[in-house]
């Protein structure tokens, strides 16, 4: 509790360095990443985080110390020269994008570990430091450093700002772009060398196995609240941020922590989040709609089968027959007809339940659709009157009034249904 | 059967166009009038979209050039609008109506100017033209096919260009708005302008269209639509590929090479 305090409170200048670092970072990468993962190109980015680790081993050795200038140049080249490989290889061969991609980062990847190896057994004693790029470590960076991964992070911000409109063009439509005489392999080439310095600015804090997550996770786990580009964004880098302090403060807590494995946790608590409650497309809420849809579906019916027996002379049904129309659903049964009696669709009439008013022309409604629909069906797709009743079960539920008044004009107001039966409207005398 | 034009506002010369080193385009050469609804007609894979995207410039041809108001195309680009496929693009992207629409004011602003209130008005009108006032803030992954249509259509207008080319506008549209859409065309054409529209369905072209360009991997027709629409001009195009062209096709296919490129 005290480091949490001592923490959050920002008391220790460095702290307040990281976290601002962190925070760059942060919206820097979600920003990008977003646009990366709408153009469904999520696994360049991890290729790119892979393949910067020969770069810094590279840059490791030309200066012989824990240089960031060195090492973000030498990742940044490596990055490049990956990005430009995936893209040339894709060009002037016909192998498929993921045997590209999954090329691309196992030889880069293995290709750092063996430098990054042969450095560990040199024996520099900078070489400690060296590991942290692997899963990352956000409170061993230096104050300098941090200037300079957080200019990045501005860089990266502002560009993308400034050329949002361009940017949704390239992912939105380019050949549209190309068409009013954008230059959209430029722009495409700028997107490219902003997602590599994106994924440059993280080695350090995030580490380069688990830095795709940061570049992809935000915009993913945002995409469940919101369709709209600008707010997207900005829920994206929420996202980010916040774990990016949390793993941050867990390493800080725990000084063996690395700051990358935690971030990508929160980050996926958040996903998971999203993808369970978020209130158009999280599973929850999904089964709740459906449940609900299928409760009101299984009231219509009943209703319908009271309006059938009207039909038939009767005033009503006594419970057991109704029991008997759904059978081994007693209890939806009658969590139906307690929900219809409260609501003043039937009454009971001593152990017989009957419509009332507003129930027959509740019910009236559903039956005059279900009898349209398979008018329409026989009438105007040739379908024969035995083949029509099941789908005139489903779309009962579905047509909207409009719907409903486009049938009646096309089938010219009909009485009858293909079965003889008659399409009742309101005033129709049920005898 | 072709006929060329004098002052053409739209010269495609001796066009042929390859995918990789599979030509899908063989020698086309018309001219066209202005201010005249030009439809290109053919069957599946007869190279109509190839035919409108190498006008474009987004495909580059193997051999021969397009002229539009007698420039080359990169110098007249701001007076022609582009409506591509709607399938082309994934409509899931997150973006309002309204944000596909101003979409049609970026050639005019150019690199890195935002749209502004102008731009907004125009893109205003463009929908209100197409039918579309009620949806400017409907998300463009709850449209359905013939609004995304009219969306895609309504983002060309806002462009203001004097020549209008369009990759089948009427696919996936029902009977009413393709109706509409058509009238609309007609009064740009009215107003001057010149729209060439992709189109697959005889008997619409039939009632609409001004002047016929008749493809089938080559040029069968083009001119006025009295003129081209005839049997035998229709059988030549919809009668199956020339079995000969398919066999080059498929030797030029198999070289290492486009020996088609000079």
């Amino acid at each position: 509790m005290e480091d949490f305090i001592y923490f959050f409170t920002f008391q220790d200048p460095s702290i307040v360095w990281v976290v601002l670092g962190i925070t760059l970072l942060g919206i820097g990468s979600a920003y990008v990443g977003t646009f990366s993962f709408l153009d469904k190109k999520a696994l360049l980015g991890d290729a790119i985080s892979h393949a910067v680790l020969p770069g810094i081993c590279l840059g490791f050795m030309l200066a012989g110390e824990k240089n960031p200038v060195y090492i973000v140049t030498g990742a940044f080249v490596s990055g490049g020269v990956a990005t430009f490989l995936s893209s040339w290889l894709k060009r002037n061969t016909k192998l498929s994008e993921d045997t590209i991609i999954a090329t691309i980062l196992s030889v880069f990847f293995g290709f750092g570990i063996v430098l990054l190896t042969s450095l560990q057994k040199s024996g520099n004693p900078e070489i400690a430091g060296l590991n942290s790029f692997i899963f990352g470590n956000a409170i061993g960076i230096s104050e300098s450093d941090l200037m300079l991964y957080g200019g990045l992070s501005l860089v990266i911000i502002i560009v993308l700002t400034l050329m949002l409109k361009e940017f949704r063009l390239m992912v939105f439509d380019p050949e549209y772009g190309k068409a009013i005489g954008f230059p959209m392999k430029a722009i495409s080439f700028l997107f490219n060398v902003l997602m590599i310095l994106a994924v440059v600015i993280g080695i350090q804090a995030i580490g380069v196995v688990l830095m795709a997550a940061l570049l992809i996770t935000p915009g993913a786990a945002a995409r469940f609240w919101t369709d709209q580009l600008n707010p997207l964004l900005i829920l994206a880098a929420v996202f980010s941020v916040l774990s990016g302090i949390l793993g941050t403060y867990v390493s800080f807590v725990l000084p063996q922590m690395p700051t990358g494995p935690w971030v990508v946790v929160f980050l996926s608590m958040f996903a998971l989040i999203s993808f369970l409650i978020s209130p158009k497309s999280g599973i929850i809420s999904r089964y709740f709609s459906r449940k609900k849809y299928l409760r009101k579906t299984h009231r219509d019916h009943l209703m319908k089968a009271l309006y059938k027996a009207k039909e038939g002379g009767k005033n009503g049904l006594p419970i057991e027959e109704i029991y008997e129309l759904y059978p081994y659903q007693k209890a939806e049964t009658n969590k139906s007809i307690k929900y219809l009696y409260r609501s003043k669709y039937i009454v009971k009439n001593q152990a017989i339940i009957c419509l009332t008013e507003k129930g027959i022309s509740d019910a009236m409604r559903i039956v005059r659709l279900h009898r349209l629909w398979e008018l329409y069906l026989n009438e105007s797709m040739n379908i024969a009157p035995d083949h029509v009743h099941d789908s005139a079960e489903q779309l009962e539920h579905l047509i909207t009034p409009e719907l409903e008044a486009l049938l009646e004009k096309r089938l010219n107001y009909p009485t009858l249904d293909p079965h003889q039966e008659t399409i009742p409207r309101e005033n129709h005398d049920l005898r | 059967m072709i006929t060329q034009v004098e002052n053409p506002i739209l010269e495609i010369h001796d066009l042929t166009v390859s995918y990789d080193q599979n030509p899908v385009l063989w020698n086309v050469d018309l001219s066209l009038p202005g201010g005249k609804l030009v439809g290109i007609l053919g069957p599946n894979g007869a190279g109509k979209s190839t035919l409108i995207k190498a006008i474009m410039g987004l495909i580059a041809p193997t051999s021969g050039y397009v002229k539009v108001f007698d420039k080359p195309l990169n110098e007249v680009r701001s007076r022609i609008s582009y409506v591509p496929q709607r399938e082309s693009v994934d409509w899931n992207f997150p973006a309002s109506v309204l944000d596909v629409v101003m979409m049609g004011t970026y050639g005019k602003l150019g690199l890195f100017r935002r749209p502004g209130k102008k731009e907004k008005d125009i893109a205003l009108k463009s929908l209100e033209q197409v039918g579309m006032s009620g949806f400017v803030k409907r998300q463009i992954s709850e449209l359905s096919g013939g609004q995304q249509q009219r969306v895609f259509i309504a983002r060309a207008l806002a462009q203001e260009a004097d020549l209008y080319l369009m990759d089948e506008p009427f696919a996936g549209v029902d009977m009413s708005t393709e109706t509409a859409i058509f009238q609309l065309l007609q009064e740009m054409t009215a107003a001057g302008k010149t729209v060439i529209v992709v189109h697959h369905d005889i008997h619409s072209a039939m009632n609409f269209f001004d002047w016929l360009i008749m493809l089938n991997l080559h040029l069968v027709a083009s001119g006025p639509k009295e003129l081209v629409m005839n049997e035998e001009l229709l059988r030549k195009t919809y009668g199956g590929k020339l079995n000969l062209l398919t066999r080059v096709t498929d030797m030029i296919r198999q070289k290492d090479f486009n020996p088609l490129k000079s």
